[in-house]
């Protein structure tokens, strides 16, 4: 079988018109993860039970594949009465499973803050809510700013799990033209060049935000 | 003991407290920081054993020591950046509490310079130098821009104020730090090793703007081996060793005739 250059380009729009979903898709996983991942990470703090229980739970989760998140959300929790549209349960589950990484991103920027940064604040007289937001936070979004945007990425690349609860997304749209047409080649061959061309711009994009918040300027 | 103002508080570009008006303060205004009895340990560590000291305001007292002799320990406590165990600590008269609120208040009036600086990365100098006059002090925009320009002035750097510390020197970047201390008008600046961190040709500067202060009348608590600065700015010099007060005296008696033979062998490796 020969790879019908005219028949791919006829895939293209199909399987850009479910991109939005993607991109989406992706951003509030990113979103929920870094929430999460920041809690469990704020929660591990709070004391030695909480830390050991914070640190149980990231271990679970960072061990059990997406696909198991995705399913138990979407097959085994209407059993308890929770019916969740396939969306919503992409989202979910997406974030569960990577918050267990974005929780090591918020505690690798939190360290990376030396002790004398909060010390040279209280030492000005700044209340402890002036510490955090003036000083501390604003360190701490810069330290994982690059980092949680190579999860994005991750992030974005994981999106085509979610063909298996049948959110519209562009791995499955390329699947349904296959099955469709009887050709994989094209509709694959396809859908991989947008995600490499995602992918690509994504981590330059990273790269520049990088630069800018680490040069010269700013340590 | 020169217990009234500071000169160079009254060049400050707004009105400031000076505390000359004994009345209104009663005793408590001539000493800026007092331990009594002051007693700390890490877990089981001793690491400052029966402390007294008493800085009066207007004073500049140097403390010396061997490495890991408290004297860090020591300053900290006096800004309530170290918990203690025993003894008191008054700043300006009241009593330590530990209470946050409290601890809050009085670090309004004690600034303190870390050896490592210590600015805050993600500000500019200026930024650096206004966020806890506003913060803290409530101060509008243009005013606490004003006082940052006059502090920054006299650590003569006022030309990097538009900065971010990345982009100075070792040595601008402490007396930015000092800029920034000064800013909150504090009535007592404690100082850790603020040169220890500097390559030497920087010293100096920052060595001159603290010299300067003390002859502005600043109250100085100063942990530093620069014998230099204590021989000229410093009425006494602290000896600590192993947690405790060792000897206390003039520098010219301390480098002259130093009574104790541990402050003897310290100042023989000190001054090779
Ligand atoms: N947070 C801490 N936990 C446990 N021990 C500590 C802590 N901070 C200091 N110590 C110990 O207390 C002792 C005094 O420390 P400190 O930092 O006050 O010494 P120093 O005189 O400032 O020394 P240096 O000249 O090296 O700065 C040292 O033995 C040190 O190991
Ligand atoms: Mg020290």
């Amino acid at each position: 079988m020969n790879f019908d250059f005219a028949f791919a380009a006829t895939t293209l729009p199909t399987i850009l018109g479910v991109i939005g979903t993607t991109i989406s898709v992706a951003l509030l996983s990113c979103a929920g993860a870094s929430i999460l991942g920041f809690s469990f990470e704020i929660a591990r703090r709070a004391g030695s039970l909480p830390a050991y229980l914070m640190r149980f739970t990231i271990d679970f989760i960072r061990s059990t594949p997406v696909l198991a998140w995705l399913y138990f959300l979407y097959f085994v929790l209407p059993h308890w009465g929770f019916t969740l549209p396939a969306l919503v349960v992409g989202i979910l589950g997406l974030s569960i499973y990577f918050s267990g990484y974005l929780a090591e991103v918020f505690k690798a920027g939190i360290d990376a803050i030396p002790k004398g940064q909060a010390e040279a604040a209280k030492a000005l007289g700044l209340n402890r809510i002036d510490v955090v937001s003036f000083v501390l936070a604003p360190q701490m979004l810069r330290n994982v700013a690059a980092p949680v945007g190579n999860h994005f990425v991750s992030i974005l690349k994981a999106t085509p799990y979610l063909a298996a609860i049948a959110v519209p997304e562009m791995l499955g749209s390329a699947l349904d033209i296959a099955s469709n047409t009887y050709r994989y080649a094209e509709p694959l061959t396809v859908v991989g060049i947008v995600f490499l061309v995602l992918a690509l711009t994504i981590a330059q994009g990273v790269r520049l935000l990088e630069r800018k918040l680490h040069g010269p300027t700013n340590r | 003991m020169n217990s009234d103002g500071q000169p160079m508080r009254q060049t400050a570009p707004w009105p400031v407290e000076i505390s000359q008006h004994h009345s209104a303060h009663p005793p408590d205004r001539t000493v800026a920081v007092e331990a009594a009895a002051l007693n700390k340990w890490f877990g089981s560590f001793h690491a400052l054993k029966d402390i007294n000291l008493a800085v009066p305001q207007g004073s500049r007292i140097v403390i010396c020591g061997p490495s890991g002799s408290g004297k860090s320990t020591l300053i900290r406590c006096a800004n309530g950046l170290e918990t203690f165990q025993g003894g008191t600590i008054r700043i300006g008269g009241a009593e330590l509490t530990g209470d946050e609120k409290q601890l809050q208040k009085i670090r309004r009036t004690v600034g303190m310079v870390f050896q490592q600086f210590n600015l805050f990365p993600h500000l500019t100098v200026m930024a650096n130098c206004t966020l806890a006059l506003r913060r803290v002090l409530g101060k509008s925009r243009s005013e606490a821009v004003g006082i940052a320009v006059h502090y920054l002035e006299r650590v003569r750097i006022p030309e990097q104020a538009h900065k971010y510390p990345a982009q100075l020197s070792g040595g601008q970047q402490q007396r930015v730090a000092i800029a920034r201390a000064l800013c909150m008008n504090p009535r007592i600046m404690l100082f850790d090793e603020p040169t220890s961190s500097l390559d030497p040709e920087m010293v100096k500067e920052v060595l001159d703007v603290m010299i300067d202060l003390a002859a502005d009348g600043m109250t100085m608590l100063c942990v530093t081996h620069e014998m230099g600065f204590a021989r000229e700015a410093a009425d006494q010099v602290v000896f600590m060793d192993q947690g405790r007060i060792v000897e206390t005296a003039s520098p010219a008696t301390f480098f002259a005739a130093p009574s104790q033979e541990r402050t003897r062998l310290f100042l023989n490796k000190m001054l090779r």
